[in-house]
This record gives structure tokens, C-alpha cells and sequence, in this order.
């Protein structure tokens, strides 16, 4: 039996959080090394929540501290991430959930 | 990248993503997708293989304008395992072609006279390798439910390719393509039925070389298919330029656009035969001799040649 | 009795050799291509020091394809003394049983197979060295004996037109002849008269028409269709952290996608900060096909090239301004002047490697690849007897705070030496370690020291997608590995880093994030490039790029 397709799932506080403005965002392509994202507004008493779909084993921690940094350099709070991965290294993760982010602005 | 109507008509059609394509190809603000991202359709299949998945299976689908005509787009990203078409994928597309001919009948049950200019058409922004090999025989269905579909739309809903992406358009999706009533594209749109590797594979790098890749374009790319006329409309990389070339074709009578069809008829069936005999007949050993043969005396210059000077001066390939 | 010394033999063994060759030798200088595996077994003897000449661009890989069929009983345990090794026909030199040693400089494609044939004892390593050290010892104690050497044209006198790929041909053609060697050339065409006289007729021995052009490697292109958001990124900080803020007028870039997007960023992001004329005039670079944005938007006045690329010929021919042309018209590439010029006359150097350790020392060397260096270290490294000034170089010294432990209040100025990596490579490869793998290398190869391609003493920037961190500026190796640290993301070094440590480090301005640099992340994706394909390099080079077919999109 082939390996399945894993699914992670985080949750964080911001040091300083600001709500997420929008309701609904998606950003991204899963293409080869890359990813996709949506993002949600959701009343989580400033908490965010991530769901991290991705073929990727062995590097868990990473992506807690990706996600974690991103987190509390945004302070984005009370919303829910949803990724779609496809091998993004931690670089092209940090990328894209800025630029995310930065459709809103 | 953003989204934005105004910044994409600019941008290159071959860097854009499958979704910016959909929504610059028809008029500013108004695209609305259908089955995006937020529905979170993505295949059943990847998850169980371990393959990454994609909330809208690498297809955005959905309806916008083109001046008063209602146009639904299909449009594929190559990028998610090389445009692949799987279940979800194949359904989203089968069925945007089938919701179009169902508007025609709704809107022209409701008013017969309702003028061309306001009917539905399809345009498909193709991005592909063909079937998905994951999940194939559902693709493959997807393939025949589309040829159907084609078949339905006929007399009643234009149907227009554009090809101008990374992928291209191959496999399966090749027959599709080659099946539509017009085939819009840009030099480096390419179109064809077996891959390149696939090819080379099969037959030997002495038939075909896969690394040569100008060779590969020579075969595959829009400036051959223009002027074999499996590519009727030629047009710069941009989005602009593929949105107004939609434009322009989509101001035809449905008639005109029928014609342009490289099957569907007997003569046309029949004028494909001739070329088949013209190929046995001239033996090419590269798409220059073909272009040669078309009257093209210096065919090296028109690899090259800036798309504007190649519109003056290539001339295409035309038999009795 | 006095008995009389001899000062000739090399003269003599010179023309013994000779002799045995005459037979083959017709028309002046003219050997044909048929009788060239019985002329090298006539000249070559064996445990000869010979050259095979080839570099990471062009290969005379005619004449190598005949030295290995020779007769291995009278050609054997030859001692290769070569630039590079990047054909397979070079290591089976090894194989058969020709060759035995070998002294180079780069590995490219074979550099797997080079630490195979130490392991199994079929190839005995002298040193690996830089381009420039390799040719020194040329003229010390590695002199060859025989070099096998290519060229575009030749003529019956031996006259050699290497033109736009000169490369290496003089130095190898001269060290060799003045030491009584012999010079055999593969020319593509027998003419009779060379387009220019490269190398005199002179100081070769024979020239033979080889069946097939020889090899080209179109190494230093890159398309810009492979450059990723990430790179584009990269690109942006570079040029507004590194380049503008030193006033980078004279450099070298390395191969690779990363300098490949700043060139390419130059005539839109570099224009928008205002920055032509102030940056990236003056250049020891291969001609890079990405960089014809630039030159056509005025950026760049001079450049002169270690070697040609394949396609960019006409287009450098036709930009006689900028590209160092023969009085007849065509380029003249030289790789052991540029190699000069970018150890002495750049200021800055900015490449990618595979591996940086926690101290700074980089390497591309895997655990069984021996990849070499080619000429990166010496561009990538201070150049100790450089003593003209400019304005980058003397700030980045003014900034060297650890200068002082040896030179006391004495101000020195200093290269600019920039890694560029992000911290994670394909395939989730951490770019940061704490142990280079070019350590395992040396001991699974037998190598006296492990291959590094930039010492830390010469690195003075870190450039990561986590920030940019002035080494120059720390003090004492503490400072440093903590800068490291501080960009090295997420790696096992990078974990190591404190985020308080960090942040002192950011307020003293030794590491700059992309925040602290002002850059807009939305911004970093590939329409800010100039140009986007292959396609567009030949539209803004009006025509004149011819690119090798593997490129082309159209």
C-alpha cells in the first residue's frame, strides 16, 4: 500500500493578534513545490487554526515553526488556514502565506 | 500575482495561473467561478496514493461576459500534476460545457429571437497533459463525455480553444481540442496528441529528439498549427491579446465559426484524409519542409520572426 | 675529466617524438583525423604529464575520444593535467588504464565518477584546484608535455583561431610549447587563413579537422522560465541590501538561477530604486544570456567573459561596446585574464553553493561527489595583494571590525564575498550544517583536507530568504556563528539560533530581514522580471541571441 497524503493540524496565539479582515481568502497553486491557501474568519477567541494536507514526512516541527512565526509576525488571530502542500520548502510556505495576506491589503 | 482584472490584461498568458486566465479572458468583473476553491471538490482519489491534492482539481470553472454574450470558461492548471484530467477535474469540465447548452436551450425557449450576439459560448483555456494516470479511467470517461457534449452544442453553442500555456495541450485533450469550432493560440501555445517524450520514447531520438525543444515547438507550437490551420487565430502572449481575439471571433455568426471546425463535415473529414496523403506524399523530415510547401520560400526566417511580421508574411498551407 | 652537461634534452626528446610522428604529418601541419589515434601513440609516452584541453564550456573532445582508444601497452599511467573532467571519456581514461593521475579544477557531471575511480584506486588525486591555481602550476610543476587543445579554425602552419571561445587555449598552448611540449589541435575547419591568429602557428605541432565541431556546454544559460517567486525575492534583497547599499560597480556573478534573477530584476526593480549607472558597470561574467535586459537598457558598460556561451556570438559581436572584440570583429574570450580580473578587479562576488557550515565555510561537495571548484574561490575570496581602492571595497573594510586584530588602526579595504542560498534546497536539502559533507568526502575519497569552496575569513555575507547577515561586521567567531544562526532558518543550525541573540543582531544592523530591508513580499513574484522566457531574451536582444535548441520556447 502506497503511502497516503497526511494531514497536520495546528493551533496558535498570537503575541499581539489582530483579527483577519476578510471573510474568505484563497491564494495559491499547488503546483511542484509550492502550495495553496485558504483562509477564513472564524471566532476562535483569537486563537487560528491550521489543517495542513501534504505528501511531506519527517517534517512536522518545521511546519509548526513555520506556521508559529507566521503567526506572530501577523498577528493574525480568530481564523482558520487550510493548505493544500505539494513539497513547498519552509521559504516558499512563509512566502505565499504573506502574499496571501497581502490580497487583503 | 494578483487577480486583479486591470493588472492581468497586461501579464503574459503563459505565466498566468489557471484561475487569473479564467477571469481576465472575459470582461472586467465578471467572472463568478463556479465549484471554486470554497466548495473544497478536490479529487478522492490523490489523498489514498499519497499525491498532493488541489481544492479546486486544477480547473477553475465558470461564467462571465464577452460585451452581451454569456461565456463559460473552463480553464486548466498545468501547474497541479501537469494539468491533469481526473474524476472531479473531468466532471467540472464536462458539465460547464453542458450547463452552456442548457442556457441556450433555457434562453431560446424563452426568446427564439433572441440575437447570436447574446447567446452562450465555451471557451476552454487548455493546460494539460491529457488524462490523469491516477485516476485514468475516469478521465478517459471525462474525455468521451466531453466529445458528447461537443456533439450537443453543435448548431446551438460555439465552442473556442485557447492555448497558449506551459503544458500546452496534449493527450486526449489534443482530440478535444482539435474537436472545437475555432482553436485560438500563441507561438508558444502548443498542441498535439503524444507527448514529446512519449515520442521519442517510442519511436527513437532519431524520429524525434524530445530535447531538441525547437524542434519540438516546430511541431507542436502555435506558428506550425497556424499554418497547417489547426490553429485558426494567432495572437501574442498576453492576456489582452487572447481576450480580445476572443472578442473578435465571438462577433462572428455562428455560421463562420461552424466553418472554421477541422472536423464535423465530410469535406472537412476529407480534406484531413488529403493531408494525410500530402504527408506520405512530400515525406517531411521537419515541419519547414511542410511550411515550404505551403509557398514559404525561406521557412528558417519564420521560426524567429516577431509574431507581427510572421501574420504578414507566413503563408499557410493550403490544398485543392 | 669534466664531463659536459647536457641543457637540451627536452629539445631532444622533443624531436624524437617528433620524428615518430612525421610520418603522419602532411601538407605543413596537417595530420588527418584517421592517422590521430597513431600520432598520440607516437608522441605520448607513458606516465607523461598530459593536457587534454576542456574547461566547463568547450572540450576537444575529439582528440580525447582518440587518446582513449590508444594501445594501452604503449600509453599508460598517463598524468592528466587538466581544467576539467566533464565528459564521460574523461574518467574512462581512467578506466582503461591511459591515465592514472589526475590534478583539475572542476568535476561537473563526472564528479561522482571521479570519487568512484580514488575509491577503487583506478585514479590517483593530486589536488583539486581553482581555474587560475591550476594554470599557475602549469608554469611551475605541473607543466604538460603534450596538450591536446581545440580550436574554431586552423591552417596549415598551425595558425589557430580560437575566437569567441578562447578560454583557455594560450595558457595551456603557451606553458606547454615554451617547455619544449608538444601542441596537437582539433580545429573545427582547416582554412586557408584564420578569421585571426589566436594562437601563433608556432606553437603548434599539428592540427587536425575533427569530424564533428567541438563540444559545447551552454553552462551559464539559464532560463528564466525556472525562476521561482523565492529567487525573485532573493533577487530584491540583494540588490537593495547588498547592492545598492554598497554601490556594487564592479563584480562577478556565479552561475545559477539566483543571479540569474538579479540580473534579470535590474531594469525593473534596480531602475526603480534608481539605481542605473550606480550599480553592476563593470563585469568579469560569461556572457549570461539574462543579462541582455540590462545591457540593452544602458546598465552595463564593460564585461569581459572567461568564456562564449553557445547562441550569444552575433550578440556580443554586435554590442562592441561592452564585449572585448578583436579588431576584426569577434569576441575573444580568455578564462586566465577574466580569472584575473575577478580575483583583482571586482568588488564583490555573489554566488550559490549547496552547503554553508555553522562557521561559514561552504562547499558544493557531496559525500561522494568530487565536484571541484572551477573559479569561484578566486573571486569568492579577498584578494590579499590588491591595493587600488574603491568606494564599495573600502566600506565594506571600514565595516571589518575584526581587521584591527591584525593590522592595529591601519584601515584596509576588503572584497565583498556574498553566498546565496535558501535555507532549505530541493527536495528539503538544509542548506545550513553543521558539518560540511565535504568532510565525509574526505575521508571516503582520501583527500588530505576537505574540499571548501569559500573559507569563512573570506565570506562577508549570508544572503537567505530569512534576511541578509553582514559577517563583515561581527566580531570574533562567536558574533559570526550567531549571525549565521540568526539566517539559516529552520535548519539544524538555524534551530540553534536565540531569538534574543537575534534580535540584538537585527538592532546592530548585522542582520537585515526583509522587514528591516522595507521590501514589499507581494511584490516578489516572477512579472517583475524583464524577462520571463527565452523568448523575450531573444526579443529584447532584437534578434541577435541565437539560443541552443534545448531552450527554445517557440
Amino acid at each position: 500500500m502506497a503511502k497516503q497524503l497526511r494531514e497536520l493540524n495546528f493551533e496558535f496565539k498570537a503575541e499581539t493578534p489582530k483579527d483577519f479582515p476578510a471573510g474568505f481568502l484563497h491564494y495559491g497553486v499547488v503546483g511542484s513545490g509550492d502550495m495553496e491557501v485558504i483562509i477564513e474568519k472564524k471566532a476562535m477567541s483569537g486563537a487560528v487554526k491550521f489543517k495542513v494536507v501534504t505528501p511531506v514526512t519527517g517534517f512536522d516541527e518545521v511546519w509548526r515553526r513555520v506556521l508559529e512565526r507566521f503567526v506572530n509576525e501577523t498577528g493574525i488571530s480568530n481564523a482558520s488556514l487550510e493548505i493544500n502542500d505539494c513539497n513547498a520548502t519552509p521559504v516558499v510556505v512563509s512566502l505565499r502565506l504573506r502574499q496571501a495576506l497581502a490580497e487583503i491589503g | 500575482m494578483s487577480n486583479k482584472w486591470d493588472t492581468l490584461q497586461s501579464q503574459s498568458f503563459l505565466e498566468c495561473n489557471a484561475r487569473q486566465r479564467a477571469v481576465g479572458l472575459v470582461d472586467a468583473g465578471t467572472f463568478t467561478e463556479f465549484i471554486g476553491p470554497k466548495d473544497r471538490m478536490s479529487s478522492p482519489h490523490l489523498p489514498l496514493m499519497g499525491e498532493a491534492i488541489e481544492f479546486d482539481d486544477g480547473i477553475v470553472t465558470g461564467v462571465g461576459l464577452i460585451g452581451k454574450r454569456p461565456v463559460f470558461v473552463a480553464s486548466q492548471e498545468g501547474r497541479f500534476i501537469g494539468g491533469a484530467v481526473g474524476e472531479v477535474h473531468g466532471a467540472k469540465l464536462v458539465n460547464i460545457v453542458r450547463i452552456a447548452r442548457e442556457s441556450y436551450d433555457k434562453m431560446l425557449a424563452a426568446n427564439p429571437k433572441l440575437p447570436e450576439g447574446k447567446r452562450p459560448a465555451v471557451v476552454i483555456s487548455f493546460d494539460t497533459g491529457g488524462v490523469r494516470l491516477h485516476e485514468a479511467n475516469a478521465g478517459l470517461l471525462a474525455h468521451a463525455e466531453l466529445m458528447d457534449q461537443f456533439q450537443d452544442c453543435k448548431g446551438k453553442v460555439p465552442v473556442i480553444s485557447v492555448i497558449g500555456s506551459r503544458v500546452g495541450c496534449f493527450g486526449g485533450m489534443g482530440f478535444v481540442a482539435a474537436a472545437t469550432d475555432v482553436i485560438i493560440m500563441s507561438p508558444l501555445g502548443r498542441l498535439g496528441l503524444t507527448g514529446p517524450e512519449v515520442i521519442e520514447q517510442e519511436m527513437g531520438k532519431d524520429e524525434f529528439d524530445a530535447s531538441d525543444r525547437g524542434m519540438v515547438y516546430r511541431t507542436t507550437g502555435g506558428k506550425h498549427k497556424y499554418i497547417m490551420g489547426d490553429c485558426n487565430v494567432l495572437v501574442a502572449d498576453s492576456i489582452e491579446a487572447f481576450r480580445k481575439a476572443l472578442g473578435e471571433v465571438l462577433a462572428k455568426p455562428y455560421a463562420d465559426l461552424a466553418a472554421m471546425r477541422r472536423i464535423g463535415s465530410l469535406e472537412k473529414v476529407q480534406y484531413q484524409l488529403k493531408l494525410v496523403d500530402l504527408c506520405v506524399k512530400i515525406a517531411p523530415k521537419d515541419s519547414k519542409d511542410v511550411w515550404k510547401y505551403a509557398g514559404n520560400k525561406n521557412p528558417d526566417a519564420l521560426v524567429d520572426m516577431p509574431l507581427d511580421l510572421f501574420l504578414k508574411t507566413a503563408e499557410r498551407l493550403k490544398i485543392a | 675529466m669534466k664531463e659536459t652537461k647536457k641543457w637540451d634534452t627536452r629539445k631532444t626528446d622533443y624531436q624524437e617524438r617528433m620524428n615518430g610522428a612525421a610520418q603522419y604529418i602532411r601538407n605543413g601541419k596537417v595530420v588527418a583525423p584517421g592517422d590521430t589515434i597513431k600520432v598520440l601513440e607516437a608522441v605520448i609516452r607513458p606516465f607523461d604529464r598530459v593536457n587534454i584541453e576542456g574547461n566547463n564550456q568547450k572540450q576537444a573532445d575529439f582528440l580525447a575520444n582518440c587518446l582513449v582508444k590508444c594501445d594501452t601497452q604503449r600509453i599508460h599511467d598517463l598524468h592528466m593535467v587538466q581544467s576539467a573532467v566533464p565528459l564521460p571519456v574523461h574518467l574512462d581514461m581512467f578506466d582503461v588504464g591511459i591515465a592514472k593521475k589526475l590534478d583539475f579544477a572542476f568535476g561537473g557531471p563526472m564528479a561522482a565518477r571521479v570519487a568512484t575511480a580514488i575509491k577503487e584506486g583506478k585514479l590517483e588525486l593530486g589536488a583539486i584546484h581553482t581555474y587560475l591555481e591550476l594554470f599557475a602550476r602549469y608554469f611551475v610543476d605541473l607543466t604538460p608535455r603534450v596538450s591536446l587543445i581545440c580550436a574554431y579554425e586552423g591552417d596549415a602552419n598551425g595558425n589557430l583561431y580560437t575566437g569567441f571561445n578562447t578560454e583557455d587555449t594560450p595558457v595551456i598552448a603557451e606553458a606547454t610549447k615554451f617547455r619544449q611540449g608538444i601542441v596537437i589541435a582539433q580545429v573545427n575547419k582547416l582554412v586557408d587563413k584564420v578569421t585571426r591568429v589566436d594562437i601563433p602557428g608556432g606553437w603548434v605541432d599539428m592540427v587536425i579537422e575533427s569530424p564533428k565541431p567541438f563540444f559545447l556546454e551552454p553552462l551559464f544559460t539559464r532560463d528564466p522560465g525556472g525562476i521561482t517567486d523565492t529567487q525573485v525575492l532573493m533577487a530584491m534583497m540583494a540588490i537593495k541590501g547588498i547592492y545598492a547599499e554598497y554601490g556594487i560597480k564592479r563584480l562577478n556573478h556565479g552561475l545559477g538561477f539566483n543571479t540569474a534573477a538579479i540580473e534579470l530584476l535590474l531594469p525593473t526593480y534596480g531602475e526603480e530604486l534608481g539605481l542605473k549607472g550606480k550599480i553592476c558597470t563593470e563585469w568579469a561574467l560569461n556572457p549570461h544570456p539574462t543579462l541582455i535586459p540590462a545591457i540593452e537598457s544602458g546598465w552595463v558598460k564593460s564585461i569581459h567573459c572567461f568564456g562564449g556561451e553557445l547562441g550569444m556570438q552575433r550578440y556580443c559581436e554586435a554590442r562592441g561596446d561592452v564585449f572585448f572584440l578583436g579588431p576584426e570583429g569577434t569576441m575573444r574570450s580568455n578564462r586566465c585574464f577574466s580569472q584575473m580580473a575577478g580575483h583583482y578587479s571586482v568588488d564583490m562576488f555573489i554566488g550559490g553553493t549547496l552547503q554553508i557550515d555553522k562557521y561559514g565555510n561552504s562547499s558544493t561537495a557531496t559525500a561522494n561527489r568530487v565536484a571541484g571548484f572551477g573559479g569561484a574561490p578566486n573571486m569568492g575570496c579577498d584578494a590579499k595583494g590588491r591595493r587600488h581602492s574603491t568606494e564599495a571595497w573600502l566600506k565594506c573594510g571600514a565595516e571589518f571590525v575584526s581587521q584591527d586584530e591584525y593590522l592595529g588602526t591601519m584601515p584596509r579595504g576588503k572584497r565583498l564575498v556574498v553566498q546565496m542560498v535558501e535555507t532549505f534546497g530541493e527536495k528539503m536539502a538544509p542548506a545550513f550544517v553543521n558539518e560540511l559533507d565535504a568532510c565525509k568526502l574526505a575521508k571516503n575519497a582520501k583527500l588530505p583536507l576537505p574540499p571548501v569552496m569559500i573559507y569563512s575569513d573570506d565570506l562577508t555575507h549570508i544572503l537567505t530568504e530569512e534576511g541578509i547577515a553582514f559577517l563583515n561586521k561581527c566580531r570574533g567567531l562567536e558574533e559570526r556563528m550567531a549571525a549565521i544562526r540568526g539566517v539559516a532558518g529552520l535548519t539544524e543550525v538555524g534551530l540553534a539560533a536565540k531569538p534574543a541573540e537575534t534580535r540584538l543582531l537585527r538592532e546592530k544592523g548585522i542582520i537585515k530581514t526583509v522587514d528591516d530591508l522595507g521590501i514589499d513580499v507581494s511584490r516578489a513574484n516572477r512579472s517583475l522580471l524583464a524577462a520571463k522566457n527565452i523568448r523575450e531574451l531573444v526579443d529584447w536582444s532584437g534578434g541577435l541571441y541565437d539560443p541552443p535548441a534545448r531552450f527554445r520556447n517557440w
